[in-house]
């Protein structure tokens, strides 16, 4: 398996390899083998897609099939219409707008925690780490109402601050994440920075924080797709439609006991999958740019 | 090869002298979070677990330990949750960490196209819990679907996925190794962060593919082994928005997960107190095992610097 | 530290921008509403408000809306917070539990004052409201169980459409009848607790609950043994779908019954989904809507259910005003002309008079339909007892149906175990 070898490239001479070995074999193998697995992979996608074209009356009729017979766009229009003149614009704008601002607080607080966590000594060190995995095993569900209570008290409800402002800690999941990260960097870096007379946050920002590029960017993709996703906390706190998001429009469309435009919940339901894919796809060319950069530099 | 790995091995902690000041600075925003918001919901639940606090009458009475006897000795669904998460947990988790760790490495390349690829093994992680994927994910598994299809197409008569007792967690459980995109990234992340010189030192040494798998990529990667593991059985107890949007515990309560019963307790039926009781309960559970997998963790989990909180 | 100042730069920003966001009208008086349903009920809905809005400058109504399951799980934690809006919509199944626990407000006040102007809504249409005597939730469209019949499959069978006074036995022939000729079900899945209540209305003048709503309404098991017996003959023979291919389609609303794709010549619903089975069918098709079967020699299983209420919760800030607003929406011509009976047939005669010329083929059949099941003037049936939720969420539904219709207990064995569990969870509320 060569896919495992960043370091393919010939460094020695070797000796003459059999034709299974060869790079234009193996890469045609690899190709087929990988892309038949995308292609199941997608599957779930594209059938989505597919289904969002196809008009109301054939969702239900005509339900295996990926392609629609008669292609209906009108299901876009139909479903960025949304609800009573508050169209799909506004649930975009408060979604980007939520998960953006959500995603910078929390992975920038993250790792700040966890620089704190991975590579200082303190007093409580693990009493508070143990407790911040913790917070991470009780279920949201039992948690809301006593929440909601101390929202309310605040003042915040029907504001974004209840959703936003207990990212000020970063999250329990990216902190240990970018933990696990920083402990797999060697600390002769961070000595020799000591011994040019950089304190710890001199560490931090100008050592550890360029080697996490790769952690940094993967709790961003995780943590805008985790945000846009979101919907309990969302629904509990806000409550003018010119605050909804889009997880919440979608589920605002259907009614189990009364009419429902199918064909809008498709079409808006691939719609909201654009964004999360967008941020994916530019974001994870830097986890390749991350072999270049710090790999090097270990 | 050798010298690269008692070197990688040696750990070191003359960087890290005692520094409260400086400690409690850099943890201090999740500190103040954890205070102003979280801290009081926390407490309010565990004393609820001890209440038969109703929503909608907003009061409850001190039962003692009432709830957990009725859970544990009373509750014949209770029991049936258990038994359909424990199910999944097993299964789930280890299918899950392996095809993760698996694609990750098949796309750990410089490949042409590769970024494409990822993409597309990441897509299934990324379609959320709408209706229409609920409505999706029961297309697939249905009697004509696509796993069905493709089994006929090996010849193999397919069962009745999700209507069938035997089969309807199993269709939750291939779903979740389906959707392994989240711990494929962190592995991928981790393959990234291990020094490219290591192998370099290592093909000098004539260590052939597998070898250095063995001796350099996994135990480099354990630390991230290690977090996906803790992670994925975490998440893996919590399950609940595949049985809420898919199965809804159906049939005869075979997937009903522990997490959507007790937000069925809670929200269908407003009995928040025994909803508490049984979420404190499921989080000692998750405390204990993972307290026992950061035990273990000293025998395997290779650190290139000591230090960490646990 | 850029990355910091940036975000420090968008908080600030974020801080500032919101609240203006927030900023309501000022001296308008405000009042808060919340309703459940799909995009077409929201669409109709806020055109009303805005109508209404417009006729009353200094009203300034502030909504919001939810999918079904969201609605009772964010109103739930809002009564909590004792921030309920001043309206809530508000469900048969569940009216009890929230009057139980002092959150509604009775309405009487404001009927016999005239606020709520019921002089053209029968007395029939109101009764679903009333929980130990008093008004809590006004009735938004009167609606019933429905077996719709796909009248082209029939023919195409050879079938005879059946008398409107029907039986379950004949029913049952049918059914089979039809998977005979045409290879397709008579009929989805027939396992709702709904059946369940309306079965001893149907044999023995009884109803599920009691009126005290403290323990089941019947003692003799053996009218549920013999419909669980039929269903399970259905089931065997195709005549009906099987439980267990309607656990693997799962609950996908309206649209998704198997009348729709044809894959099933009958279908059992509430009356005013027909437009939604029409609407997904194609204007193409033909249907027809009959009661429930009865027993053999016995009476009508139907009766008149409210749709659903709006009601005044106990935390309201602006009560009167919302009063007025429901009197609008249940009286008003103009509000129902916007709103299309969406939610059932209008409770007003006048509206409903009002509305009659300008239906559509679904709809039309649908007011038919109701004038059939009024004419029947069936007994008034008790909104449900507070526990209902929790008997038919853990007793009726995983103890009763799932294993018997699974095979693997006998009705005869689970009828009994229903009774008692159902009456200790009933007697402990």
């Amino acid at each position: 398996m060569a896919a495992v070898d960043p370091a393919a490239r010939p460094l020695v001479v070797r000796p003459p390899t059999p034709w299974h070995q060869h790079a234009v074999v193996r890469s045609i193998m690899y190709h087929g083998l990988v892309a038949a697995a995308a292609l199941i992979m997608l599957y779930p996608i594209l059938w989505l897609v597919g289904s969002s074209f196809k008009p109301p009356d054939e969702i239900w009729t005509n339900q295996t099939a990926i392609l629609p017979i008669e292609p209906y766009p009108q299901n876009y229009p139909n479903g960025w219409a949304g609800f009573g003149g508050i169209s799909f614009a506004t649930f975009y704008r408060n979604s980007l707008f939520y998960a953006t601002l959500g995603t910078l607080l929390s992975v920038s607080a993250s790792a700040v925690v966890a620089y704190g966590f991975a590579r200082v000594r303190f007093r409580g060190r693990r009493l508070w780490f143990a407790i911040m995995l913790l917070t991470l095993m009780l279920p949201t569900q039992v948690q809301i109402i006593p929440q909601y209570i101390v929202f309310k008290q605040l003042g915040w409800l029907n504001t974004f601050y209840p959703l936003l402002l207990p990212r000020i800690g970063g999250s329990a999941f990216f902190i240990f994440m970018i933990i696990q990260f920083i402990r797999s960097i060697p600390v002769d870096l961070d000595e020799a920075a000591m011994i040019d007379g950089a304190n710890k946050i001199g560490i931090f920002l100008r050592v550890i924080l360029p080697q996490l590029t790769p952690a940094i960017i993967t709790a961003a993709i995780f943590s805008f797709y985790w945000t846009w996703d979101e919907f309990l906390v969302p629904l509990i706190y806000l409550n003018s439609p010119e605050l909804y998001l889009v997880s919440l429009a979608l589920r605002t469309f259907s009614d189990p006991s009364g009419q429902t435009d199918w064909g809008a919940i498709f079409a808006m339901s691939a719609l909201s999958l654009l964004p999360v894919f967008v941020i994916f796809i530019s974001f994870q060319r830097y986890l390749v740019e991350g072999i270049s950069t710090t790999g090097l530099k270990g | 090869m050798a010298a690269t790995l008692t070197k990688a091995k040696r750990r070191k902690s003359a960087n890290f002298g005692q520094d409260n000041l400086v400690g409690y600075l850099f943890i201090g925003p999740w500190l103040a979070a954890f205070f102003l918001f979280t801290l009081i919901p926390i407490t309010v639940s565990l004393v609820l677990s001890f209440t038969d606090y109703n929503v909608l009458s907003n009061s409850g009475d001190f039962i003692g330990l009432d709830n957990f006897q009725r859970m544990f000795f009373e509750d014949r669904r209770y029991a049936r949750s258990v038994n359909a998460t424990l199910k999944y947990v097993v299964f789930a988790v280890p299918l899950r960490l392996v095809f993760a760790l698996g694609v990750a490495m098949l796309l750990n390349t410089w490949r042409r196209g590769v970024g494409v690829y990822r993409a597309a093994f990441y897509a299934p992680s990324i379609v959320g819990g709408s209706i229409a994927v609920a409505v999706m994910w029961r297309e697939i598994f249905g009697n004509d679907g696509l796993v069905n299809f493709t089994l006929n197409l090996l010849g193999i008569e397919g069962p009745n996925w999700l209507g069938r007792p035997e089969t309807a967690i199993w269709t939750l459980i291939i779903l979740a190794a389906w959707q392994f995109g989240s711990p494929m990234l962190i592995f991928l992340a981790g393959l990234k962060n291990i020094p490219r010189h290591l192998y370099e030192s290592a093909e000098i040494d004539g260590a052939n593919a597998f070898q250095r798998f063995l001796r350099i990529t996994l135990p480099m990667l354990t630390p991230i082994i290690f977090f996906n593991l803790i992670m994925q059985l975490i998440s893996g107890f919590m399950v609940f928005t595949q049985a809420f949007i898919v199965t809804q515990g159906k049939p005869l309560d075979t997937t009903l997960f522990y997490a959507l019963y007790v937000y069925r307790r809670a929200f269908e039926l407003n009995e928040m107190g025994y909803a508490s009781a049984m979420a404190w309960v499921m989080l000692m559970v998750i405390a204990l095992l993972t307290a026992l997998v950061f035990r273990s963790s000293s025998y395997w989990v290779h650190y290139e610097s000591d230090g960490g909180p646990a | 530290m850029k990355n910091r100042k940036l975000v420090f730069i968008v908080i600030a920003i974020a801080l500032l921008v919101l609240p203006t966001l927030l900023a309501a009208a000022q001296d308008q008086t405000v009042v808060r509403i919340s309703w459940w349903g799909s995009q077409n009920r929201h669409d109709r809905t806020i055109a009303t408000i805005e109508l209404y809005e417009e006729l009353n400058p200094d009203i300034d109504i502030v909504y919001e809306f939810q999918g079904w399951g969201d609605h009772w799980t964010k109103l739930s934690t809002q009564a909590a917070g004792g921030e309920l809006p001043d309206i809530m919509q508000h469900d048969y199944a569940r009216i009890e539990e929230w009057v139980a626990n002092g959150l509604l407000m009775p309405l009487d006040g404001y009927i016999e004052s005239g606020v709520i102007d019921t002089m053209n809504i029968a007395d029939s249409s109101l009764a679903g409201g009333m929980v130990d005597g008093q008004m809590y939730g006004i009735n938004l469209g009167n609606n019933s169980e429905v077996f719709t019949l796909d009248t082209d499959a029939f023919a195409a069978a050879g079938l005879e459409l059946p008398p409107l006074d029907w039986t379950w036995t004949q029913f049952e022939e049918i059914a089979n009848q039809i998977q005979a000729a045409l290879g397709i079900h008579g009929i989805g899945v027939l396992t709702s607790d709904q059946l369940w209540k309306s079965q001893y209305m149907g044999c023995c003048d009884q109803w599920a609950y009691a009126p005290d709503g403290m323990s089941l309404g019947y003692e003799d098991d053996q009218p549920l043994i013999d419909y669980y017996n039929r269903l399970l003959r259905l089931q065997e023979s195709g005549g009906m779908q099987s439980y267990e291919d309607s656990v693997a389609r799962g609950d996908q609303g309206v649209e998704a019954q198997l009348i729709v794709s044809q894959e099933a010549a009958m279908a059992y619903h509430w009356s005013n989904q027909i437009v939604a089975v029409w609407n997904a069918s194609g204007p193409e098709r033909n249907f027809v809507m009959y009661p429930i079967p009865r027993p053999e020699g016995g009476q009508s299983q139907n009766y008149i259910k409210p749709s659903m209420f709006f009601a005044v919760t106990s935390q309201a800030d602006q009560p009167d005003e919302a009063a007025a607003f429901i009197d609008w929406f249940v009286n008003s011509v103009e509000a129902n002309e916007i709103l299309e009976a969406e939610r059932g047939v209008p409770v007003s005669s006048v509206v409903r008079d009002a509305l009659l010329p300008n239906l559509g083929a679904a709809q039309a059949e649908m007011f038919n339909y109701l004038g059939l099941i009024e004419m029947d003037n069936s007994p008034i049936r008790p909104a449900d007892p507070a526990a209902h939720a929790d008997v038919v969420g853990n007793i009726f539904g995983p103890e009763f149906v799932e294993p018997v219709m699974y095979g693997m207990i006998s009705p005869e064995e689970a009828a009994p175990y229903l009774r008692e569990e159902a009456n200790r969870i009933l007697a402990a509320q």
